[in-house]
């Protein structure tokens, strides 16, 4: 039963995607969108029912695999289609289809009016479906499949408003770096099927614990794996590739680019924990990256004016968070975040377009301001996906972001102490960029810039009072479980979510109730500084950061770009340039030119043969025939 | 059945056969160098039919029967050109025609 309910879960969507694909021009946009949320939502449904049905099994029986048929067969290799239902891939099921439909039903008053939207809501379904494949897949081939396909899916909705060329640019850049990622992945697998002959996750993990494997082995594995999540969740050092994803459309990055498909490579991480534990030095990388990466995107959010780019940093930041909880082993920390943070995110986002969407586009915030009384429920809802977002309780992001920094100290040692600093100077940093963000947009006086636009340029368009009804539903809902959301584990008194993980992946760290209050007053006190820094300076008209020579550096995101643009970029381009000159042009196309002209000729000389003069045929002919006579008659 | 022996019948086969050679190689009338060309496959009917009676098989007056359905085919496209040819008050001379040389 749950396992028929999950493969409606995964079909749903794919045929969402088939039918608008085939129904091209037949059905009107709108339809389009309707059918795209239709399929989403029938998704949730399936996905509800098998949770409905899980919570009545006993906590160590919750796993099920279903399998179709098999998919490859080689030799003694071979990979079934089919599909593991477990508390993990369960709960991002629910995550992936119920925010998914929120924002998908969002996205029907977002794109109104756009070109493409078919495109637009084609895709959408496709990503649903690439990301179900991802979290449900029975094995690691096709966890990869759903990997790709949802790098593609990303691809696509990143570079869909095609006519801009900064949104090509961004979309090929989140491809190739993703690529990156999915190649060391594969090579990982390929070094799997080499020492272990298969990619079930039942034999890769047996074998990762039974020691079968040598440890560079499972080192490299685990590194492959480890790459792979790192680019696709836009960690450092692979992590370029988010900020320019903005240039999608806004439901794009709150679907794609903050709840879901970023997440993966924490969702990977805790699927494959055997593997990574095998290799702990790997995990604890993972745990480091995690703690770079909240540091740095935490700095570089300070000085952004992008609405939208602010939040990807602070995405890249949250999702630090995850990683430093997975590669500490604080499975169910990690994944209680990434719950929490796909609703406060996905809130912050859809606020954000709502936002964007009464401004006719405007997306810096310097030209923001003051919108409170315009827009009273998205300045609301917007402040508690805010505060979710700084860690204040009573809020889901109090819950699990403190669940994680009280890991880190239960775990000790210098790499504990190290990134349970780490991790509170990111939640300083949060409070600064978050409440930055919130009075920029919000409070204040407005900007001359948008207010008269907005007046007049709304009056006549889609905007009566602050957007259509199906953008502030979804905003609304997702309010809803920003706030409630972290309640489903409470230290002390209500553990629901660690019992429902710990069955699938046993943490290797538990803080006690004490570390946890602890730890939740001193990050509240980091929030609060910092929400207090950004609220001086705010009120002072100041900048956050004022030091000419540290804001250059963070404007230029600390020249990671320009870095990569020397040691990777430019070379390869120049290699190209020097091959095409040196190589291409001389050696390929030259010899392909010399084949053609030799040819041409060979044919010129043996055309002089060719006189047209009927008698000279006339005699070759009879003088061959004779001197075949001749020859047959002597030599007979 | 008296007469000349078989040997005469290829001699006079041969000769017409020569014959129809050199008119090919020699003539620059289309016309003319169809008729050599004719006799020449009669020739080699004749031969054909010389060396049936001399085996006693009738394979090569079958074989002479198909030479003359496909020497009647080839008079008709042959004389077909000429006739086209001269409409156009082109000159009947083989060596005028040479638009096929490479």
């Amino acid at each position: 039963m749950i396992t028929n309910a999950a493969w409606v879960c995964l079909a749903a969507p794919l045929v969402g995607f088939a039918l608008i694909l085939l129904a091209g021009t037949h059905i009107s946009r709108r339809q389009a969108g309707i059918l795209s949320t239709l399929s989403v939502f029938v998704a949730f449904a399936a996905a509800v029912v098998g949770f409905v049905e899980m919570l009545g099994e006993d906590s160590e029986e919750r796993a099920h695999a279903s399998t179709a048929w098999t998919w490859l067969t080689g030799g003694s290799f071979s990979v079934d289609l089919s599909i593991l239902v477990d508390p993990v891939s369960m709960t991002m099921m629910l995550i992936v289809t119920g925010v998914g439909g929120l924002i998908i039903l969002y996205s029907n008053g977002y794109m109104a009016g756009e070109d493409e939207e078919r495109r637009y809501f084609a895709y959408m379904s496709l990503f649903v479906f690439a990301m179900l494949m991802l979290v449900m897949g029975g094995n690691l081939l096709l966890l990869l499949v759903g990997w790709g396909l949802v790098g593609l899916a990303s691809y696509l909705l990143i570079g869909f408003y095609h006519d801009r060329p900064e949104a090509v640019v961004a979309a090929k850049k989140a491809f190739i770096v993703n690529a990156i990622g999915d190649a060391a992945m594969a090579l990982g697998f390929f070094l799997l099927i080499a020492k272990i002959g298969s990619l079930d996750f039942d034999v890769a993990f047996t074998a990762a614990e039974d020691g079968e494997l040598s440890q560079s082995t499972v080192n490299l594995v685990a590194l492959g794996l480890l790459a792979g999540a790192v680019a696709k969740s836009a960690q450092l050092p692979l992590h370029t590739w988010l900020p320019d994803a903005m240039e999608g459309p806004t439901p794009v990055s709150a679907l794609i680019h903050a709840a879901t498909m970023v997440t993966a490579g924490v969702y990977l991480i805790v699927r494959t924990h055997a593997i990574f534990e095998a290799a702990s030095d790997v995990q604890h990388l993972a745990a480091v990256l995690g703690a770079l990466t909240l540091l740095v995107a935490g700095l570089v959010a300070l000085v952004q004016w992008d609405i939208k780019r602010v939040i990807a940093y602070s995405t890249m930041s949250q999702i630090g968070y995850m990683f430093l909880a997975a590669g500490i082993g604080a499975y169910d920390f990690a994944m209680f975040h990434l719950m929490t943070h796909a609703f406060f995110k996905a809130l912050l986002f859809l606020a954000a377009g709502v936002v964007i969407h009464h401004l006719a586009g405007e997306q810096d915030i310097r030209r923001m301001g003051g919108l409170r009384k315009a827009m009273p429920f998205t300045a609301i809802t917007f402040l508690i996906g805010t505060l979710a977002l700084m860690g204040m309780p009573p809020l889901s992001g109090f819950w699990s972001k403190d669940a994680i920094l009280a890991s880190a100290l239960a775990l000790g040692g210098t790499l504990g102490i190290f990134l349970y600093v780490v991790g509170l100077i990111g939640a300083l940093l949060t409070g600064m960029y978050a409440l930055r963000l919130y009075l920029l947009v919000f409070e204040g006086a407005p900007a001359e810039a948008h207010s008269g636009e907005a007046a007049s340029g709304h009056a006549g368009g889609h905007g009566h009072g602050e957007g259509p009804r199906s953008m502030l539903l979804p905003v609304g809902v997702l309010a809803v479980l920003a706030t409630v959301g972290g309640f489903v584990d409470i230290p002390g008194l209500i553990s629901a979510f660690s019992s429902w993980i710990d069955p699938v992946a046993e943490p290797l760290v538990n803080p006690t109730v004490g570390e946890d209050y602890g730890t939740s007053a001193i990050a509240v006190i980091a929030g609060l500084l910092g929400g207090a820094a950004a609220w001086a300076a705010f009120k002072s008209g100041r900048e956050l950061v004022g030091r000419p020579a540290v804001r250059r550096v963070l404007e230029h995101k600390l020249y990671f770009d320009e870095l990569y643009d020397a040691i990777v970029v430019r070379p390869a381009q120049q290699l190209a340039a020097l091959l095409r000159d040196r190589v291409e042009a001389p050696v390929v196309q030259g010899s392909l030119d010399e084949l053609a002209h030799g040819t041409q000729e060979a044919a010129g000389g043996v055309a002089r043969i060719q006189t047209g003069l009927l008698r000279t045929y006339a005699l070759v002919l009879t003088a061959s025939v004779i001197a075949l006579g001749v020859v047959f008659l002597v030599l007979r | 059945v008296t007469g000349p022996g078989i040997p005469w019948y290829l001699a006079v086969a041969g000769v017409l056969f020569a014959t129809g050679a050199a008119g090919v190689l020699l003539r620059r009338s289309p016309l003319i160098v169809l008729l050599s060309l004719e006799l020449m496959l009669n020739a080699a009917n004749l031969a054909f039919i010389s060396f049936s009676r001399l085996h006693g098989e009738m394979d090569g007056q079958v074989f002479a029967l198909a030479v003359m359905a496909v020497a009647a085919a080839e008079v008709c496209v042959g004389l077909g050109l000429i006739v086209a040819i001269s409409r156009r008050r082109l000159a009947l001379d083989v060596d005028g025609f040479t638009e096929l040389r490479g």
